[in-house]
């Protein structure tokens, strides 16, 4: 037993190993910069106490860029989970030529986050983007809109361009717990007269239940910490429209060299994602406690 | 026989010993970016060829970084304590490299050398000056903005080229050309530099400035609220979407013919010449009877504190200043004025024009905190072009920038 425990530590002596040098330290670092006045100015830390709380608290821009990030979070894994059901639902029928439906799926996922972002930043162009052309062809708006520069405009512009690059990420979660499903209760529902609708709302989505909510804790801590598609359409404008945590801390720290309250932004970020996965563990630790009464 | 050898073993052996040190070559590293595709890297090759044989005991290890990545570069070298003994800096970051004592301050080598700013154009040279020192001497420039305009376009709506140099004359043009899916002028207000040089040229040329000699913010000024509301009413006649739009995105509409004026500096004549459109242009915009003033933009030459060949990157910077090398090595316009006129005379359109706005142009300010102070003044282009009054937007963005002091 007692060697069994050392094997187990040993093997997971690389793993933690990496993650104290990668994650951890610099996790501490940050907590330990909000504290003090840094910059590329006066390199050498100087305690502050808690005066870089203050002063992000007390500035106006934090508090956009929180709902900023509330709106983003959820927006964007609400549709992305949506889709992504939808998405696999319909990839989980005998279609012709599933094969290509799917690579045709998963193409957005596989692109980088940069690509995709210059992609949509195409066709959000006012002037020359096939987002406007498509409206203005089908009568849907009259003039060409600014879709990326009207601060009412611009973090639905770009939630919706997450939205399609992440939905086939949940699209394969969803497919594979799908093709789980247990087919003998799916034809014993269809033989007592359940429609399609039915039998999704009492076999399927039941059945699966586990996998939704483990999907929708996980794309929310992904999300959360996206970067690239919101920096590259908007760096977080017009204003701070677009500002969530990571592009504000980015800005802050690389783009202005203020890195104590960088670091005063990274520790807020890492509050709320620590939330975030206590909820990720408490759900997957539900799901295994089910598992193992089933 | 033997105490022959002996003698010769002797003095072989300090022959040998003491060569390493006889042939001591030092080694520099020098870090430049790469803003253009103009083939810089080979001919910059063959001029630090032609610098080691003229100092053979000095070797130069260039790298060359992409202009994206390179202030965080250099800055994490910095930070790290690794920087390299010569490097490139983009004028706006001199005054943080200085004031965090990270490069060194070059006045008495200068003046030792006989390199004083009537060698360069005014407005380059001091942008490497902070608190009356020098910390850099000028490498290459460019000046924000002309005006480069629609040649067709322009006749077509009888439009006078030469009206484009002042506020009046481009804001009446401006309106005449915004049609049928045409626009008047290229203004562009995304979170990026280029809104606040082009910006800025408009508050120069109304005799406005940003920072007043004591560091305080000048921009609530009568000058440069004018300017500012000669913007916003200049936008009207702009691409939608102006608060996401970059000068990079204004030149694709200017080379697909929908736009008929766009803001740009020198350093888009050869994108022009590679297209098939027919153009022209002015030294920027002033009102009636005043004179453009540009917005400089380049890099100076500057040497790390760190450097133990501090004498070496001297001389190597004194070399890729002189006026028979500073033309082959830059991608923009050469610094020292002379090399200048023989760059621009070989190279751009209407070369007398160039070097009269670049006589003319003005740095941005040299704060140790530019870079803050450049997002204030972002975040006010931003406010005015989303119709925000332009007094209230100047007044916001003084609150920041004196905090900044």
């Amino acid at each position: 037993m007692r060697q069994d425990r050392r094997l187990h530590w040993l093997l997971l002596a690389p793993a933690l190993l990496l993650m104290a040098v990668m994650l951890y330290y610099p996790m501490v670092g940050t907590v330990y910069e909000s504290f003090h006045e840094t910059s590329f100015l006066n390199p050498g830390p100087k305690f502050a106490g808690l005066a870089l709380y203050r002063r992000v608290l007390s500035d106006g821009t934090f508090t956009e860029v929180l709902l900023n990030s509330i709106v983003w979070t959820l927006g964007v894994v609400l549709l992305q989970n949506i889709f992504g059901f939808l998405a696999a639902l319909l990839l989980n029928q005998n279609l012709p030529m599933q094969g290509v439906l799917r690579a045709i799926v998963l193409l957005p996922f596989i692109l980088p986050g940069v690509v995709a972002a210059i992609l949509w930043r195409f066709m959000y162009d006012p002037q020359l983007g096939l987002v406007n052309s498509l409206l203005l062809q089908a009568g849907l708006i009259e003039n060409s809109v600014a879709w990326l520069a009207d601060s009412r405009m611009a973090m639905a512009s770009v939630i919706v361009a997450a939205v399609w690059k992440g939905f086939p990420f949940s699209m394969l979660i969803y497919l594979a717990a799908l093709q789980n499903v247990d087919k003998s209760q799916i034809e014993a529902a269809m033989l007592d007269g359940a429609g399609p609708v039915r039998r999704l709302i009492d076999v399927t989505l039941p059945a699966i239940r586990d996998v939704i909510v483990v999907n929708i804790v996980l794309t929310l801590i992904l999300t959360f910490n996206y970067f690239d598609i919101i920096w590259v359409l908007t760096k977080g404008g017009p204003q701070s429209a677009t500002h969530i945590f990571p592009t504000k801390i980015f800005e802050t720290g690389f783009g202005q060299f203020r890195f104590g309250e960088a670091a005063t932004y990274g520790v807020f970020s890492i509050l709320v994602l620590s939330v975030l996965v206590a909820l990720y563990a408490i759900v997957q630790g539900g799901a295994n406690r089910r598992r193992a009464a089933a | 026989m033997a105490r022959s050898l002996m003698t010769t073993l002797f003095l072989g052996t300090a022959l040998l010993s003491a060569s390493p040190v006889l042939a001591e070559e030092i080694t520099l590293q020098f870090w430049d970016n790469q803003q253009t595709e103009s083939g810089l890297s080979d001919v910059q090759k063959a001029a630090v060829e032609r610098f080691m044989k003229e100092n053979p005991d000095i070797k130069i290890e260039v790298t060359t970084v992409p202009y994206p990545e390179y202030q965080q570069r250099l800055l994490t070298a910095v930070q790290g304590g690794n920087a390299p003994d010569i490097a490139t800096l983009d004028q706006i970051w001199v005054g943080a490299f200085a004031k965090a004592g990270a490069v060194s301050d070059l006045t008495e080598e200068a003046a030792a050398a006989g390199l004083a700013r009537d060698g360069f154009f005014g407005g380059a040279w001091d942008s490497a000056v902070l608190d009356g020192k020098l910390y850099g001497i000028p490498f290459n420039v460019d000046v924000w903005q002309f005006s480069y305009y629609n040649k067709a376009l322009l006749d077509a709506a009888k439009v006078d080229p030469a009206r484009l140099g002042t506020f009046e004359g481009l804001k009446a043009a401006a309106e005449k050309l915004t049609a049928d899916g045409k626009f008047g002028v290229g203004l562009f207000g995304h979170k990026g530099e280029d809104t606040v040089v082009v910006g800025d040229s408009f508050i120069f040329s109304n005799g406005g400035r940003i920072l007043n000699d004591d560091g305080s913010c000048a921009l609530t000024e009568a000058p440069a609220v004018e300017a500012l509301t000669y913007l916003q009413e200049l936008s009207k006649f702009a691409p939608g979407g102006i608060l996401n739009a970059s000068s990079g995105d204004m030149r694709e509409l200017f080379l697909n013919g929908s736009l008929a004026v766009e803001f740009w500096p020198a350093l888009e004549q050869p994108t022009l010449k590679k297209s098939s459109l027919s153009w022209g242009f002015v030294n920027g915009t002033a009102p009636e009877g005043k004179t453009p003033v540009g917005t400089f933009g380049g890099w100076n030459l500057a040497v790390f504190e760190t450097s133990q060949h501090k004498e070496a990157a001297w001389k190597f910077i004194q070399f890729m200043v002189r006026e028979d090398v500073n033309g082959d090595v830059v991608d923009l316009i050469p610094a020292n004025k002379k090399a200048a006129e023989a760059f621009l005379t070989k190279n751009r359109q209407e070369p007398q024009a160039i070097m009269t706005h670049l006589d003319n142009a003005r740095a941005r300010p040299l704060s140790p905190r530019y870079l803050e102070l450049a997002d204030a003044q972002v975040a006010m282009f931003q406010d005015i072009y989303a119709g925000g009054k332009p007094a209230d937007a100047a007044a916001k963005a003084c609150d920041v920038i004196n905090t900044l002091k």
